[in-house]
């Protein structure tokens, strides 16, 4: 019994201390992948506007904060529901590398930077400045482009 | 690809977003050029009286890091040992450290500029092409001196060299100066005095230091590059990825993107529809473009846009 106790104890401290838990698996993975893609448009389009906005090319500061609320909204998903378990390459036409769930805790990071950086973004368009804008995007874009780089495989 | 270097990859994200939130120096010309990600150090700049720093710059330019380090296995800086796939076998980049035995330490200047213009090793060797010659061969000399300056600043590393895995007949080295005689035009590349000189320097960028055309032309079987379709995409790019056709032809290839655009894409890695580049063109960005001099992106873009379109 004694034994018992300290494996669970042991068991519970591990899982502490791994700090995050791994996805689980996905329930209807094609569904899934549809879902996730859903979701990176709504940040590309965001990222869209607030690159118009950059270039002066029509999108307006109004504009610039929809789009941060928009990325931020999609930033407070949690990781585990948009990249679950068995959606990697291969099912549909999923470019989420195996990678992305070997490397777990440096994904889910990269996700959990998203919030931080769209929330300056927010501050940025609030002061309708062009350049404090331009620089909030890079932030952004910093963390879209360096998943992309380490997980996605362009088909 | 930086995937499994996890701790050292997103230590840099978070110093560069870090960085930029905290509003380091910033250019806004034309409200667009953004400040650049950080540098290593010595300072790249192409600008400066020291060869050393103009030398940093050719290095970022030419995208040496990424072929010889092993970022993936925590390799040292230029140490070699990253395996780099084709559809020739897997090629295991050399130590270019200047370590006497086991890097380029023994290299004279002639020695080293004769690898990039001739494609030979010291000992006269043909060198196989995934050392991307056929384009550095159109380097300047200057800018070969300044970068041999650069690495020799560095620190050298003792990591022995790593046998190519290539299936027969591309692992014979002896055909290569078959290979060099169909393919290897011999640089350094001219200037076009037709055009203007933003053009020459956006075509030097593009086909000599930032080989772009080694993934985004296609190859013959032999693995020479098809120069009439230059950049016109290549369906088997470097480790199986899909690179896109890069000529101005609006539907298959970048048409309708604006300079603006392609100076944003090369600067963040941001398409016009906000969706980023991953993969090997997210390296490229991260270890070349990004560092680029503003003006030199523009080059890139304005050389680009005048290409012939390829369908
Ligand atoms: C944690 C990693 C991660 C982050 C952070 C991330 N992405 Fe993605 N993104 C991916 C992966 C993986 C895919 C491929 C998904 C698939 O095909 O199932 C993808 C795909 C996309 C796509 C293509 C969707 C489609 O149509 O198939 C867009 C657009 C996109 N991302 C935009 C963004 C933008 C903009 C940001 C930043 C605001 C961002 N992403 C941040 C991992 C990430
Ligand atoms: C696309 C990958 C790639 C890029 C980019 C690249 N190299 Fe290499 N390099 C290689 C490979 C592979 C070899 C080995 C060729 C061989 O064995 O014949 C090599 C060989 C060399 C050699 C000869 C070393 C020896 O011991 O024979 C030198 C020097 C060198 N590279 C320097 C550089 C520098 C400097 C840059 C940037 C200007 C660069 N390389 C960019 C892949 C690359
Ligand atoms: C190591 C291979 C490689 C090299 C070298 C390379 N690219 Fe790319 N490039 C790619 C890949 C792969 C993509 C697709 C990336 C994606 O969509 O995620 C791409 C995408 C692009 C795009 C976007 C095209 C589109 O329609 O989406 C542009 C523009 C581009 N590259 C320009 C360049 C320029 C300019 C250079 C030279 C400075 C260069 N590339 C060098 C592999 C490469």
């Amino acid at each position: 019994m004694r034994t018992l106790t300290i494996l669970a104890a042991a068991a519970a401290v591990c899982i502490a201390h791994a700090g995050s838990m791994a996805p689980a698996l996905a329930a209807d993975p094609l569904a899934q992948v549809k879902e996730r893609e859903t979701l990176m448009k709504k940040l590309g389009g965001g990222m869209k506007a607030v690159g118009g906005f950059v270039k002066n090319e029509g999108p307006t500061a109004a504009d610039v904060q929809a789009a941060a609320a928009a990325i931020t909204e999609v930033s407070t998903v949690d990781p585990r529901t948009v990249f679950p378990e068995g959606t990697a390459i291969g099912v549909g036409d999923s470019e989420a590398k195996p990678e992305l769930w070997q490397n777990w805790t440096t994904a889910e990071g990269y996700w959990n930077d998203l919030k931080p950086a769209a929330e300056q973004l927010t501050a940025a368009a609030g002061s309708g400045d062009r350049a404090q804008v331009a620089r909030a995007m890079q932030a952004v874009g910093k963390v879209c482009q360096t998943c992309h780089e380490d997980f996605r495989l362009k088909k | 690809m930086r995937a499994a270097a996890p701790a050292a990859a997103r230590a840099t994200v978070r110093a560069a977003v870090r960085a930029t939130l905290a509003g380091a120096v910033i250019a806004v010309a034309g409200a667009m050029a953004l400040p650049a990600a950080g540098q290593d150090p010595p300072a790249a700049d192409p600008s400066s009286d020291d060869p050393v720093a103009r030398g940093a710059y050719v290095f970022a330019a030419a995208g040496c890091l990424g072929c010889h380090t092993d970022v993936k296995g925590g390799g040292t800086l230029l140490a070699g040992g990253r395996a780099l796939e084709t559809p020739f076998g897997t090629f295991h980049s050399p130590n270019i450290t200047p370590h006497p035995q086991h890097g380029i330490g023994a290299w004279s200047e002639a020695d080293f500029v004769r690898a990039f213009r001739d494609g030979r090793r010291p000992d006269g060797d043909a060198l196989f092409p995934a050392f991307p010659y056929g384009s550095y061969t159109g380097m300047t000399e200057r800018d070969l001196l300044d970068l041999r300056a650069y690495l020799f600043s560095l620190p050298a590393a003792d990591t022995p060299n790593r046998p190519h895995d290539l299936d027969p007949p591309f692992g014979w080295r002896f055909l290569l100066p078959v290979w060099q005689w169909l393919y290897l035009e011999r640089g350094p590349l001219a200037d076009d005095p037709s055009q203007p000189p933003e053009w020459n320097r956006g075509r030097y960028l593009v086909d000599v230091l930032g080989h772009c055309g080694e993934c985004h032309t296609p190859r013959s079987r032999l693995g020479g590059l098809d120069r009439d379709a230059h950049m016109a995409g290549n369906r088997a790019g470097p480790e199986g990825e899909a690179v896109p056709n890069i000529s101005p032809n609006p539907e298959r290839g970048i048409g309708a993107w604006s300079i603006g655009d392609i100076e944003l894409f090369l600067e963040i890695g941001m398409m016009p529809d906000g969706d980023f580049a991953g993969g090997s063109m997210g390296e490229v960005i991260t270890n070349s473009t990004s560092k680029l001099t503003a003006e030199d992106r523009r080059a890139i873009a304005v050389y680009l846009k005048s290409l012939p379109p390829q369908p």
